[in-house]
């Protein structure tokens, strides 16, 4: 696994196909965030801002590489642990961006709440937000999964769905990375930061769930 | 391994592309599957690979596997060398050993001087070399080959015809499709024939059989370390053997299978004497002239050369002819001889 891990990080350097998405999260932080934004808020918009990131990566690393070099990489693994390993380089790829995009926020942001009124502490602060980039990392990965090969095919179909992926991990009450985004949000409102745990323990078995499944996909329809 | 009632089909209501194949993999064989355009033979070589899973049935005992794609388009951000060190540790070597293999193998394929040249600015040819190498960089229990021959120069497809065969004489198994029916001819040990999906067998040409179908044939003189001691078991290629009376062994093998056969005897023990090696003319008939057989390679390098160049080059025109004048061949390949010669694939008979 670990030389399979190599094997893909390689080709996503070396492809630069990383480039556009990671250009895209930090514009997002910048124009988003800027300085002296309330920190919690500054989280809860950053964590938001994965969910596109890790979807697109994920899209990179699963379309990476040409049939014919899959074939090869497949057949030495098998296809379930060579599309797996595709996946897990996506989420190990965005978790540099993700805590670079933690530590601008703590630095740069404004240590209050959104009134101005309460102080928020940093170091609960900074946990709480590196929970929700983790929430988002994982669910981004597992909706990048879902929305490209082997379940969607060609461009048009996973790039679409996997906006609309975004939209729907936002929007709904339901999913746990909205629930880790209103909850820092609410935090924001009132000075205090919760810790997001039962969003981070939901998000760990189903984002794990939804990738086995699409690697157990891959060995099918290829 | 071993495929029970294997079949498959893309999507949940396509059509059956390979369907109800029984099909036993063993050990130290060489299997050839034949069948015509879109039969479904890539499909069963992927299924056989374990790129895809069977829509039914169950392949068991899987062994460390490979597998050769038929045209392999350079799109990766590596170079020759990184790409094969790369999938040799995903074929499980170790780093070293992976960098070391990788070089090996483009060696042997003449692609040494790619070594630093990314993929993307390849060749047909040399990308498929690298495709070949990184399928035989560990040494795979398993080899499947989907027209792997294709784009390789002479050289190239020679040397990848030895790699099967020293493949097979490891104790391994190696399943190809090739287009050209000459290929590997009279050394493969299975031949199935894939027709609407289903696998039928389709008999292997006769060994012992001269004819075209059994491909150019080497045939080594080797003494026996004591006196009148056996041959060893299992040797590579299964050579037709005939023993002459001072206890000489005669072995006849597919000319891939030289070098294994070859190496065979002289690694036994106690190690075998090698008197002489001989590729006698494909198209000759068994009571043709026999002078190939009589000679030492080492001393005849035309006629080595010549017997080699005779079988693909002269075997559509010379087969109607062959039976009819058979003390016609005697001067006869002097004319092909000459450019043969020049082929260095065809020079390697001589160097033993």
């Amino acid at each position: 696994m670990i030389a399979l891990l190599r094997y893909q990080a390689a080709l996503l350097l070396g492809s630069h196909r990383w480039l556009p998405p990671i250009l895209l999260y930090a514009g997002f932080l910048v124009v988003g965030i800027g300085t002296g934004s309330p920190v919690l808020d500054a989280f809860a918009f950053a964590a938001a801002a994965l969910l596109p990131l890790t979807v697109w990566l994920t899209r990179v690393c699963v379309t990476n590489e040409p049939p014919a070099a899959r074939s090869c990489a497949a057949a030495a693994v098998g296809p379930v642990r060579a599309h797996l390993a595709a996946v897990l380089t996506a989420a190990l790829a965005a978790l540099p961006p993700a805590l670079a995009g933690t530590a601008f926020v703590a630095l740069f942001s404004d240590r209050r709440s959104n009134d101005h009124q309460v102080t928020v502490a940093l170091l609960p602060a900074t946990a709480c937000g590196l929970a929700a980039a983790v929430v988002c990392l994982l669910l981004g990965t597992a909706v990048g999964a879902v929305c490209n090969r082997p379940v969607l095919h060609g461009t048009a179909l996973p790039v679409c769905a996997g906006l609309l992926g975004c939209v729907l991990l936002v929007v709904p009450a339901l999913s746990p990375a909205s629930a880790v985004v209103r909850g820092l949000v609410a935090g924001s409102m009132s000075g205090t930061a919760e810790m997001p745990w039962l969003p981070l323990a939901a998000a760990i078995p189903i984002s794990a769930a939804v990738v086995a499944a699409v690697c157990h996909l891959a060995a099918r329809r290829g | 391994m071993r495929l029970d009632g294997v079949g498959r089909r893309y999507g949940l209501r396509g059509p059956w592309v390979v369907r109800g194949v029984d099909l036993d993999l063993p050990e130290r064989t060489l299997v050839r599957i034949e069948g015509a355009n879109g039969s479904g033979k890539s499909t069963l070589l992927r299924l056989c690979a374990g790129i895809d899973r069977p829509t039914t049935g169950r392949i068991r005992g899987r062994p460390r596997t490979a597998y050769v794609p038929e045209r392999f388009p350079p799109a990766l951000p590596f170079t020759a060398l990184g790409y094969l060190t790369h999938l040799g540790r995903v074929h499980g070597l170790r780093g070293p050993a992976a960098d070391r293999a990788a070089g090996v193998w483009l060696e042997r394929f003449g692609a040494a001087g790619h070594a630093g040249t990314p993929l993307s600015e390849l060749s047909k040819g040399t990308s498929q070399k690298v495709a070949v190498a990184q399928a035989l960089l560990a040494a795979p229990e398993l080899l499947v080959l989907d027209e792997a021959w294709t784009g390789l120069d002479a050289a190239a497809r020679a040397e990848l015809d030895r790699a099967v065969a020293e493949r097979v004489a490891d104790g391994g198994t190696v399943l190809f499709v090739d287009h050209d029916p000459r290929r590997l001819a009279g050394a493969a040990d299975a031949c199935h024939r894939v027709v609407d999906g289903r696998l039928c067998p389709a008999p292997p040409p006769d060994p012992a059989a001269h004819t075209p179908a059994a491909g150019p044939r080497v045939t080594v003189r080797a003494a026996p370390p004591g006196s009148g001691a056996e041959l060893p078991e299992e040797l590579p290629g299964r050579p037709v053997t005939e023993r002459e009376p001072d206890g000489t062994a005669r072995l006849t093998v597919p000319a891939a299978y030289s070098d294994a056969l070859l190496r065979a005897l002289l690694t036994a023990r106690p190690p075998w004497h090698i008197h002489t090696v001989t590729a006698p003319v494909a198209q000759r008939p068994p009571d043709g002239p026999a002078g190939g057989d009589a000679m030492p390679g080492t001393g005849e390098p035309d006629d080595g050369a010549m017997a080699r160049g005779a079988g693909p080059a002269t075997a559509d025109h010379s087969a109607p002819a062959g039976p009819a004048s058979p003390a016609a061949t005697g001067p006869a390949p002097a004319g092909p001889a000459s450019p043969a010669v020049t082929d260095p694939a065809l020079a390697e008979g001589d160097h033993r």
